[in-house]
């Protein structure tokens, strides 16, 4: 590293091992704060404003966030790196035309979703972390959902490994499964970093279930296992109709496609062979 | 009215804010955050678009807040009014204005960074500091791109609706539209993004050698100490919020035990 190569790029191995270790430990580190937060959670909310859980929340799920991001980015083909400022301008207009339409989601991942299954799920979880840090530029509060975002897209490009793409009617239910695990793990963000909102809409199922007598984890967490799913299958649907509207032929030129078989019918015959 | 300082600079300025912000958990100290941050907009002149921007997010956060804390609140005790199974407490109330205050700190301190930062100095900034260049590429990609995006929406819908395209009131025709509109703007946009790949790579994008940048993000000795500051008084915060807190753990843990539904 201390002399790199002026002619041809360094094929070292060491610098992709450390790049695996990165990508790693940045899984590692959203992984440990969920359960940190889950287990600490009841003593914490009573003992005032859950102050340690909302630091250990921004801090742990950031940090992982931004080590996939550092970890994924530089093993990813320029064809998907210029993908994805194309995906995060879509997760934000597709997310405000949604909004115009008056339907009642939010739809804000379709990008997202799109670029993992073109690209596999490593992409698909760089893209997640990074449309969250983008978009906090116009508004700070999804900056803390990094991680979830970043989980979706994963869990976005291991459906279309497993081939939950070439059947139309496979990806909405990939869909409701994401949403469901999505849906737990952003729940401690909501209650710990905002006190237990995240938009207007959502705040009365919230009321509900704290009229209940929930804490206020669970009863985000049955909030989130409610709008959550629906929505995540709506946008796998979305994403599933768009990737099949692209033509063979750019579809086809993703590795990813190619190697898996991700989508339903056959390659394209090479033109130059 | 501000020498222009190196974009990381700023970041860790306002990183380190919010760190101990949070770590502070007190009303008192959120709102003066908050009131700073407003005053250093009007300092740098960006005010009203600060106020703005952060107002059309933090409204509809504090109604939210104060619907499922101010009217449903089961840890709470004193208790001011009640009709059914709503009950407006004080324990319920002040959670709702910490949080509100918070959040709003939150956001006007990030508010205020992200509309001092010029995103071609983040850029160079993040490039000297070997952060992968691919980074900085998104990230400013995507906001010069935006724009343009709308725009292009803009002209594909005017387009369909030049061919006919009506939409009605029901769901399927609202879909339909969406459709309609959706598919050749993402057909568009990717095969650009193919071909901007192509001219990229003509030019040496995934190259591992050192890079020239056009835009020096300046840096002095005495920012490199003050970030060095900010950064170890915002560990040293959260340091000491975790003493207090394993400290009062057991009372808090007592507490629970007397009085908490959990």
């Amino acid at each position: 590293m201390s002399q790199p190569s002026l002619t041809l790029p360094p094929t070292d191995r060491q610098a992709v091992r450390r790049r695996r270790l990165l990508e790693l430990l940045g899984a590692a580190a959203i992984a440990a704060t969920f359960v940190f937060l889950v287990l600490t959670q009841p003593a914490d909310i009573a003992g005032g404003l859950g102050s340690v859980s909302s630091l250990v929340a921004l801090g742990g799920f950031l940090l992982g966030a931004l080590l996939l991001i550092v970890g994924v980015l530089p093993t990813l083909p320029t064809s998907t790196v210029v993908l994805i400022p194309v995906a995060l301008v879509l997760n934000i207009v597709l997310g405000q035309l949604m909004g115009t339409s008056g339907l009642p989601f939010y739809l804000d991942s379709i990008g997202t979703v799109l670029i993992a299954v073109l690209a596999g799920p490593a992409a698909g979880a760089a893209t997640g972390a990074l449309s969250s840090i983008v978009w906090s530029f116009f508004n700070p509060t999804v900056l803390p959902f990094a991680a979830g975002a970043a989980l979706i897209g994963f869990l976005a490009g291991v459906a279309a490994r497993y081939g939950l793409f070439r059947r139309f009617y496979l990806a909405p239910v990939a869909g409701f499964v994401t949403g469901i695990i999505a849906g737990v793990v952003s729940a401690p963000i909501a209650a710990f970093v905002f006190g237990g909102t995240s938009g207007a809409g959502t705040g009365a199922i919230v009321s509900a279930f704290r009229a209940m007598g929930d804490t206020l984890l669970a009863a985000i967490t049955k909030q989130a296992l409610i709008s959550d799913p629906m929505d995540k299958a709506i946008v796998f649907a979305i994403a599933a109709m768009l990737v099949y509207a692209l033509p063979r032929r750019t579809t086809f030129q993703f590795p990813f496609v190619r190697r898996f078989r991700v989508l339903a019918g056959r390659e394209p015959a090479a033109r130059n062979s | 009215m501000f020498p222009r300082l190196n974009p990381l600079t700023t970041l860790a300025a306002a990183v380190a804010v919010l760190v101990m912000t949070t770590a502070a958990a007190s009303w008192a100290v959120s709102l003066t955050v908050a009131v700073g941050a407003v005053l250093l907009s009007a300092a740098s002149g960006t005010l009203r678009r600060v106020l703005l921007a952060s107002a059309a997010i933090i409204v509809p956060f504090w109604l939210s807040l104060l619907v499922i804390h101010g009217l449903f609140f089961p840890e709470g005790r004193t208790v001011l009014a009640s009709w059914g199974p709503a009950r407006v407490t004080a324990e319920g109330l002040s959670f709702a204005l910490e949080m509100g205050l918070r959040t709003a700190a939150f956001v006007l301190v990030l508010m205020v960074f992200s509309f001092s930062v010029r995103v071609p100095e983040l850029v160079a900034a993040l490039t000297a500091r070997r952060v992968p260049p691919q980074v900085g590429y998104v990230l400013a990609s995507t906001l010069l791109l935006a724009p343009l995006v709308a725009a292009r929406l803009e002209k594909v819908r005017q387009a369909q609706e030049s061919r006919g395209l009506v939409v009605g009131r029901g769901i399927g025709s609202r879909a339909a539209a969406i459709r309609l509109q959706m598919v050749p703007l993402v057909l568009g946009l990717v095969h650009d993004a193919g071909i901007r790949a192509q001219a990229l790579d003509a030019r040496g994008f995934r190259s591992a050698g050192p890079r020239t940048s056009y835009t020096e993000a300046r840096d002095s000795a005495a920012q490199a100490a003050f970030r060095l500051v900010a950064i170890l008084l915002a560990l040293a915060a959260v340091g000491w919020r975790m003493v207090e807190s394993l400290s009062a753990g057991s009372l808090a843990a007592l507490s629970l035990s007397a009085g908490g539904p959990g």
